[in-house]
């Protein structure tokens, strides 16, 4: 004999509320604690974006060790640039406060490049108010140096017009810049 | 007073005062912070950070088109504080040429990370006007990439950041299709989405992002619009055009541009 018409509504709904009692724990399993405090997301999300490590630095955290540089960069016209810009970044060189690695310096023709990144007149949109721009090789003729010079050999990169006021002075011309 | 008394009190105090030319000034007192262990920590570049509400928080990010010099410091920095991928960029500078024409050239060569060192050779008409545009995460307040993730793991914290999270990303790209701004790309290492987040571990540590940080012009300013005192807040109260991306689209960016031509999007 067969299941009466009861037992068979009976076992339908002893199917669906275990379904929905089984489905109701797998969420309960499978919803992440954080889920849902601020919104349709894991809070904890923010946690962890917050615990990305810091890579950068700022100017200040180099001249802490590094006063010497420290001093003349943030005098010259240069204060604006931060170090890690062409030095690399702290977290290549400091780790837990001891020295991890050396930091690359830029020399020669790598330095040319470094400059006119910025002070490259034919790039024709840098705005004589925000940055004094050159045209090469015409700077090197107009000052009278040969064209195989590079920026560094008359501009200390950290104060360009550090040494060139000086000798201006010393020589008695007179002073054009700050 | 004793003579023996009088000349122990002058060498005394000579002594203490020679003590002060030994010892540098403490460490506060010379601007640098120490923590407790005496190791340098980094400056405080937003104020008020530490006691930080997440549910009572504004920022705003604002870019100067005036000032930018189109030196990809910004880019650089951002590439080393994330080790972004070649090939991807989660902030770039971009390149307006406008001839005479007003035909618009738009080129931005490895997202500016190299600089830009020539000028362009391939327009044959008269330039009218050339100008670098930054581009980074608008951080939409209607962001239409969270509308779209179907796992919720791209998401508008509440103090307004737009974030992946990267544990529950699938991957889908749905939501760079989303984007109007096409600032996200899917990372080859991790295979998730990733994106620029205005370098929120810096924020919430009180350090400015690392593009910020590196500007040397001004170019790139950030600050919170709680602080009344911030630049942030000086310049979105004042008379200043300001203008966001796409506004027709609805996103409410808070990310603003400040000297944007009309051409630019």
């Amino acid at each position: 004999m067969g299941a009466s018409y009861v037992q068979r509504l009976l076992i339908v709904f002893i199917v669906l509320v275990f379904a929905a009692g089984g489905g109701l724990v797998m969420k309960w399993l499978l919803t992440p604690s954080s889920f849902g405090i601020y919104g349709h997301y894991r809070a904890d999300a923010i946690v962890e974006e917050i615990a990305v490590p810091i890579r950068h630095g700022t100017s200040a955290s180099c001249a802490q060790c590094h006063t010497w540089e420290g001093k003349a960069h943030f005098t010259g016209l240069h204060k604006t640039i931060s170090c890690e810009f062409c030095h690399g970044p702290l977290g290549d060189h400091v780790a837990d406060g001891k020295k991890i690695g050396a930091l690359p310096v830029k020399t020669g023709d790598e330095i040319t490049t470094l400059c006119l990144r910025c002070h490259n007149t034919e790039i024709k949109a840098r705005d004589e108010k925000v940055i004094q721009t050159v045209a090469m090789p015409q700077h090197l003729t107009d000052q009278k140096v040969k064209p195989t010079h590079s920026c560094n050999q008359c501009h200390y990169v950290h104060a360009p017009m550090k040494y060139i006021q000086r000798a201006k002075q010393i020589t008695g011309e007179e002073e054009q810049f700050l | 007073m004793k003579r023996r008394d009088f000349i122990k009190n002058v060498l005394n105090g000579t002594m203490a005062g020679s003590l002060y030319l030994v010892f540098p000034l403490n460490a506060h007192a010379s601007g640098v912070q120490t923590s407790s262990k005496g190791r340098a920590v980094l400056p405080e570049q937003i104020p008020d950070m530490g006691d930080y509400d997440i549910l009572n928080q504004e920022f705003a990010f604002i870019v100067d088109i005036t000032r930018c010099i189109g030196c990809g410091s910004c880019c650089v920095a951002d590439k080393r504080e994330y080790n972004v991928p070649d090939g991807n960029y989660r902030t770039w500078v971009e390149r307006y040429v406008k001839g005479f024409s007003d035909q618009v050239y738009v080129d931005a060569p490895n997202g500016g990370l190299d600089g830009y060192q020539r000028p362009r050779t391939d327009i044959d008409e008269p330039i009218r006007d050339t100008f670098f545009v930054p581009k980074l995460c608008n951080m939409c307040q209607e962001a239409p990439c969270v509308q779209v993730c179907p796992v919720g793991a791209t998401f508008l914290s509440p103090d307004g950041f737009v974030l992946v999270d990267e544990t529950h990303c699938v991957g889908c790209a749905y939501c760079i299709q989303a984007c109007p701004y096409s600032v996200r790309f899917i990372n080859p290492e991790t295979r998730v989405v990733e994106k620029c987040t205005w370098c929120y571990h810096r924020i919430r540590r009180g350090l400015l992002p690392a593009c910020v940080d590196a500007c040397p012009t001004g170019a790139r300013k950030f600050g919170s619009l709680k602080d009344k005192d911030s630049e942030v807040y000086q310049i979105l109260k004042g008379p200043g055009v300001l203008t966001v991306l796409r506004k027709e689209m609805g996103t409410w960016p808070a990310l603003y541009y400040k000297g944007a031509r009309r051409e630019v999007v």
